[in-house]
């Protein structure tokens, strides 16, 4: 009969310097041992055969997890089959899921705006996870996670629906070796100094874009945008929103940070909100032409291909662009420029939950599976994927000295570049968070279409913020419409 | 004694038929038919008068509210303008696809060495998904790598976004169709032509008649039919089209493409109010149905069907 030691005794047996050697040991992965810092044993063996699905946007670190699935299969005996796929087709094959509560799908991508919140009741508190003593903890505990996304990411009101797995945020792309050049000269004409950081004003964003335009033969344009009719143009429109001090509702911070079901009137109609959608036609007006139709994909190649000079992007697509032949040793990242507010960067990272559906060995099996998948390990091993990767949730895995070590050039980890603006970018102060309350699809689509709207000239600023008000209130008091 | 074929036709058919013995083997199988079709429009119907959604995760839930969807369906701008870029679009897609595959049908008919290469090479578009299309598409006409863009734009004759101009879009995912869908009706006219008889048009090519008087007089009156059979095939599918805009535009900009089934799409799995699109769903259905029947009492009014 296998002896079971429970959670507690193990970490009280453990003690504390496994914290210090669970660091040392994060550089090892691979090994099939369980994830340092977590009870491990025969807690991780006890679903062995089992078959999960996974079920997950076609990111960067799902490609990365599904590239090396072997240091799970070998800890716990469990095959993992991942479908990826795009995001609205994941939401759709959830929603499909939880709505005959067939438990397809054990282990979901939760995306918070678009999965978590419109189908929470489909999954499960993970609570219950943790606190269950025949089930292997979260390594290092939940104080890992870096706060903000755990909040994000993971929690709806007080449920603990996911584990932050990627963490995709806004930040300024630049092109370095543009700015070097030419730093002297934009200085000279613009009378700022043009360096990016958060210092610099979205005001001097859109002057230096126009110096760009006009004056370097490098790229056609000084800035891009993901501006198509899509959900990627709310997430573009909103850096400048919250920077200008407007938000999507009231109590934004909260309802970004927790959720709610009700969050309330919409505040898209207040003057920072006119204000922010003016100043973003304006710059929309002498962005890449391209802008209106590029998603973030679009938008990402586009400045791969060397067509823009600066453009707030996902900083996940570092490692894309840091090719040799590409844009290697050509590039850098800030934080956004500031507005009257603040900076603000959107963060849009995601967990991963346990479908609450499926049957409970299956939600258990899952469990071990999002423990392992956002263990540091696995983040390690994430970030350094030849197929790409993710920058890690976790605090402790930017301490490890081998990640310290590649935020600099010569790098083996090019994601981990951005390492040092998308911390300052995470800060409570500087992080932008979208609403989360369960009808955000269809508030989304609300006011990108109207801000589309406003970008093809048909509606005012002024027209778009309040058009886009009245749609997301009607929206959040459960008004069905086509949009 | 009657046949069996006059033995079951007229009013009393029916009744008889089902329990003859060629009904009752096909009864199992009408069985099966009638459940995987009546019965979900029976629910769809359902639906329509219930808010049925997804949103929570809870599974489906539903409430009763009798004609709530349909009034606010009738009352809803956004399904208007839906409809109205859909009627456009129908009219471009359809319009362009008869013309480009009756002129098609027209050359490869008057072609004497190659012909059957010609049509192969022809027919090819129409053998490719539309989702892959629509990729294909949206890779020629992208503004950094495309193709298409960089030829028009270093021609001079448009120098900007394809996809970011509501026209342009517009015209965009329009010519994807016509491109997959015309060599469909270059295809069924061309059967029509090669059933015309050749005797017909030498006797009039020896009257003196020329090319333009032979098409109007001859050809286009023995191939109407058919061609009316071409319309209705590609008028179903406009009708349903999704695959080609969801992936060059997914509507836009500016709502420029956003034809109904789009917005069907998004009601029912971006928002999840499956009663609502239900009753979206509904409407296109009627809408089928009624232009089915027009081409079909043309067809019948021209003796073509029964």
């Amino acid at each position: 009969m296998r002896k079971k030691v429970s959670r507690r005794e193990f970490l009280k047996m453990a003690g504390a310097g496994l914290a210090g050697a669970s660091l040392l040991g994060a550089a090892g992965c691979g090994s099939g041992a369980a994830p340092s810092g977590s009870s491990g044993g025969g807690m991780w063996k006890q679903f062995s055969g089992m078959t999960l699905s996974f079920i997950s946007e076609n990111t960067a670190p799902t490609s990365a997890i599904a590239a090396n699935l072997t240091p799970f299969k070998n800890l716990t005996g469990i095959d993992v089959s991942i479908s990826q796929l795009e995001l609205t087709a994941v939401q759709q094959k959830v929603a499909l899921d939880f709505g005959s509560r067939t438990g397809q799908y054990p282990i979901v991508y939760a995306d918070p705006y678009n999965i978590m919140v419109p189908l929470h009741d489909g999954l499960a508190d993970l609570k219950q996870f943790i606190n269950d003593d025949s089930l292997p903890s979260v390594p290092k505990g939940l104080d890992d996670f870096i706060p903000t996304q755990l909040d994000a990411a993971g929690r709806f009101q007080n449920t603990l629906l996911a584990l932050p797995y990627d963490c995709p945020t806004i930040i300024w792309c630049y092109r370095s070796d543009l700015f070097d050049k030419y730093h002297d000269k934009m200085k000279g004409d613009l009378g700022f100094d043009p360096a990016p950081s958060e210092k610099v004003t979205w005001e001097q964003y859109y002057q230096m874009s126009r110096w760009f335009n006009d004056n370097a033969k490098e790229v056609a344009y000084g800035t891009g945008h993901q501006a198509k009719q899509f959900t990627s143009l709310t997430d573009d429109f909103a850096n400048v929103l919250w920077a200008y001090g407007g938000d999507f509702f009231e109590n934004g911070d909260k309802v970004g940070r927790l959720g709610a079901v009700d969050p309330g009137p919409s505040t898209l109609d207040k003057p920072e909100a006119i204000r922010a959608a003016t100043f973003y036609k304006k710059l929309m007006d002498i962005a890449h032409p391209g802008s209106t139709s590029w998603d973030w994909n679009d938008l990402g190649e586009a400045f791969g291909a060397g067509e823009l000079a600066m453009c707030p992007c996902w900083h996940e697509f570092a490692g894309a662009w840091w090719i040799p032949g590409g844009l290697e040793n050509k590039v850098w990242f800030s934080p956004l420029p500031t507005g009257p507010a603040r900076s603000a960067n959107h963060y849009g990272g995601t967990g991963i939950g346990v479908n609450k559906w499926a049957s409970e060995d299956e939600q258990k099996a899952a469990w071990l599976f999002v423990v392992w998948a956002t263990s540091p390990e696995a983040q390690l091993m994430d970030l350094k994927s030849s197929v790409g990767g993710g920058t890690p949730t976790r605090n402790s895995v930017y301490e490890l000295h081998q990640v310290k070590k590649n935020e600099k050039t010569p790098t083996e980890m090019p994601n981990i570049l951005t390492a040092p603006a998308v911390r300052k970018a995470w800060e409570p102060q500087n992080i932008g968070l979208r609403p989360k309350t369960p009808s955000w699809n269809q508030c989304d689509a609300v006011i990108y279409t109207n801000l589309s709207q406003m970008l093809a000239g048909a509606k005012s600023p002024e027209e778009a913020m309040r058009d886009a008000k009245r749609g997301v209130d009607q929206t959040t008091k459960g008004v069905p419409s086509a949009v | 004694m009657q046949s069996e074929a006059t033995k079951y036709s007229g009013g009393e058919r029916t009744g008889r038929w089902i329990w003859s013995f060629e009904g009752r083997m096909m009864l199992p199988a009408l069985v099966i038919l009638a459940a995987i079709s009546i019965l979900p429009l029976l629910y769809i119907i359902w639906m329509s008068f219930s808010n049925v959604t997804l949103l929570g995760g809870a599974g489906i839930t539903s409430r009763w509210v009798g004609l709530g969807n349909w009034a606010r369906m009738f009352s809803d701008g956004t399904v208007w303008s839906g409809w109205l870029t859909m009627v456009m679009y129908f009219v471009a897609t359809v319009g362009l696809e008869m013309i480009l595959g009756i002129a098609i049908a027209l050359l490869i008919h008057e072609v004497v060495w190659g012909k059957n290469l010609a049509m192969s090479l022809i027919l090819i578009p129409m053998f490719v998904a539309p989702v892959i299309v629509g990729l294909l598409g949206r890779f020629m006409v992208n503004s950094t790598y495309g193709l298409y863009s960089w030829v028009l734009s270093s021609t001079g004759i448009f120098t900007g976004n394809i996809l970011g101009g509501k026209v342009s879009a517009f015209v965009a995912v329009v010519l994807m169709d016509v491109w997959e869908w015309a060599p469909l009706i270059a295809l069924i006219t061309l059967a029509g032509l090669v059933s015309i008889q050749p005797q017909v048009l030498e006797a009039a090519r020896v009257d003196g008649a020329n090319y333009l008087a032979r098409l109007r007089h001859i050809v286009f009156p023995s191939i109407s039919g058919i061609v009316i059979v071409a319309l209705l095939i590609r008028s179903m599918d406009a009708l349903r089209y999704f695959d080609i805009i969801w992936q060059v535009t997914g509507g836009g900009p500016a709502n420029a493409t956003k034809i109904i089934p789009l917005r069907l799409y998004e009601t029912a799995f971006r928002f999840l109010h499956l009663g609502y699109a239900a009753t979206i769903g509904l409407v296109m259905l009627a809408v089928s149905i009624l232009v089915a029947n027009l081409f079909t009492a043309i067809l019948r009014q021209r003796g073509l069907a029964g």
